[in-house]
């Protein structure tokens, strides 16, 4: 059976899309059978940042229309084959399709003699229509935030909302955009401060790194690759299939003055 | 003699005014008078009916009616007590619910067990004990006290009826806003980020004296002058 992960976050901007995408490949590499849907509707990207725009034929309102078969619309990924796309239009807004629609396509899903073994749903910002929509047949929720309290604050409204669907202890968090030079230097919330007012489970942390610009707009993400990036999405991969991954030293190469002071403890 | 029973009407029904000296029997022969000498005038309509000037037993009632229902084409739909005792008793069955929840006051207590979130308000006519936090954009509204067994960054209020008497503790105090009775406090603008990093944090209290707000360390001092 089918576990069907909403990857959400309340504040826009945050990272949702590129964590989707990433995790959705990483978890392909992975060996595993994965469909991402983008619930996006009119704001659509996950397809760009997965370099599938010239691909799209059919979309998932055409699917919940009755246009087209749900395997229409889905696209395999360039690199993986065991990963699919279902994008969603850009055309229409999100009351083109209701929750109950979406938890149709999402049972079809789960039903395909496929065997898919995860449905990543990339969740717009807000929490209107479009994340009633992402979260209505979710088995479990990734929350996104980055170390700000703006996104922190609408992340922790987003957990009370996930919680009230159901949802409660079937989340899991991960803190992007995490500048540790900032966060030595007190400038910036560690991952313990997000922690302590959203009390999740911290599934996974990631560096802000300009690897993932790059790859963005190269539209392949870079999940499992050598960048630190690569690596913490990588391991949140893992996490999500049940390893039980060390967390990453995200200090990295850590400068020189660290690696001199751990020579000097080591003696 | 014949005045032993009056018959005062009203719009919706009639009253029979029964004279307390006289003997029943001759109690129903005068009523039966009366009503068949008034029975065109009632016509064919539908009444209460109510005794008043004696008491009358069921049996009695029964009698009556069966006396006034031969004698005219009235319909009695019912008849209606003019017992005190029985009306109170009435009130207090049909309101009695309402008088039971405001029994339930200011210092009974709500627990809450978990975190309140950005969005999620928590409301209650009594007292609220919270355990875990109020994050910021969390609201809690007693009419009593807020007790919180974690840390309080979002709003609170207390004595949300007026009353100033009440009082917010919390094991991390760092509220956005404190609201008891009538008086609000905000945070200070200061920033908030590096505040007690390094500082251990003790349980706080915070109660209104003078028109203000204050915030104390929970000490027995502070404990002896709180009223519950």
């Amino acid at each position: 059976m089918s576990e069907v992960i909403v990857v959400t976050s309340g504040k826009g901007g945050v990272g949702k899309t590129t964590t989707t995408a990433n995790i959705g490949t990483g978890l392909a590499k992975l060996g595993k059978k994965v469909v991402m849907i983008d619930t996006d509707t009119g704001l659509r990207n996950l397809d760009v940042v997965l370099g599938l725009e010239n691909r799209i034929v059919y979309n998932l309102v055409d699917v919940v229309e009755g246009n087209c078969r749900i395997k229409q619309a889905m696209i395999t990924d360039k690199r993986c084959p065991k990963l699919y796309l279902l994008p969603t239009a850009q055309t229409r807004d999100k009351s083109a399709i209701t929750p109950e629609q979406m938890i149709k396509v999402l049972d079809e899903l789960k039903e395909d003699p496929e065997e898919f073994d995860y449905i990543i749903l990339d969740c717009p910002a807000g929490i209107e229509q479009g994340f009633q929509n992402a979260i209505a047949g979710a088995d479990r929720a990734l929350v996104v935030t980055t170390p700000e309290v703006s996104a922190i604050r609408d992340a922790d409204r987003i957990v009370g909302l996930l919680d009230a669907h159901g949802l409660k202890d079937h989340e899991d968090l991960i803190v992007n955009r995490i500048r540790m030079d900032m966060v030595n230097r007190g400038e910036m919330m560690s991952i313990d401060d997000v922690n302590d007012i959203l009390q999740l489970n911290v599934i996974g942390a990631v560096p802000d790194d300009e690897n993932i610009v790059v790859a963005t707009n190269k539209g392949q993400p870079l999940v499992g690759d050598d960048s630190l990036a690569g690596q913490a999405y990588m391991n949140i991969c893992r996490r999500i299939i049940g390893e039980d991954v060390p967390f990453l030293d995200l200090n990295g190469k850590g400068g020189f003055f660290k690696k001199l002071s751990s020579l000097f403890k080591g003696k | 003699m014949n005045n032993s029973v009056v018959i005062k009407s009203n719009k919706h029904g009639i009253t029979v005014v029964l004279d307390n000296r006289a003997d029943f029997t001759t109690l129903k022969s005068c009523v039966e008078d009366k009503f068949r000498q008034s029975a065109a005038f009632f016509g064919n309509v539908d009444m209460a009916l109510a005794f008043e000037g004696r008491p009358v037993t069921n049996e009695e009632q029964k009698e009556l009616l069966d006396i006034i229902e031969k004698e005219t084409s009235m319909n009695i739909l019912c008849v209606m007590d003019n017992d005190e005792n029985k009306d109170a008793a009435f009130v207090r069955a049909v309101h009695g619910s309402c008088i039971q929840e405001q029994t339930q006051t200011a210092s009974d207590g709500l627990f809450y067990k978990g975190t309140l979130r950005s969005g999620q308000v928590l409301e209650s006519e009594t007292s609220i004990i919270v355990l875990g936090d109020v994050n910021p954009g969390g609201r809690i509204i007693s009419k009593g006290n807020v007790i919180i067994l974690g840390s309080l960054r979002g709003n609170v209020f207390a004595g949300a009826n007026g009353d100033e008497h009440a009082f917010v503790v919390a094991l991390e105090m760092n509220p956005m806003q404190i609201k008891i009775g009538d008086v609000i406090a905000r945070s200070s603008d200061s920033a908030q980020t590096k505040k007690n990093k390094n500082k251990t944090v003790s349980p706080k209290i915070s109660f209104v004296e003078d028109g203000n707000i204050y915030i104390e360390d929970l000490t027995s001092d502070i404990l002896e002058d709180i009223r519950i």
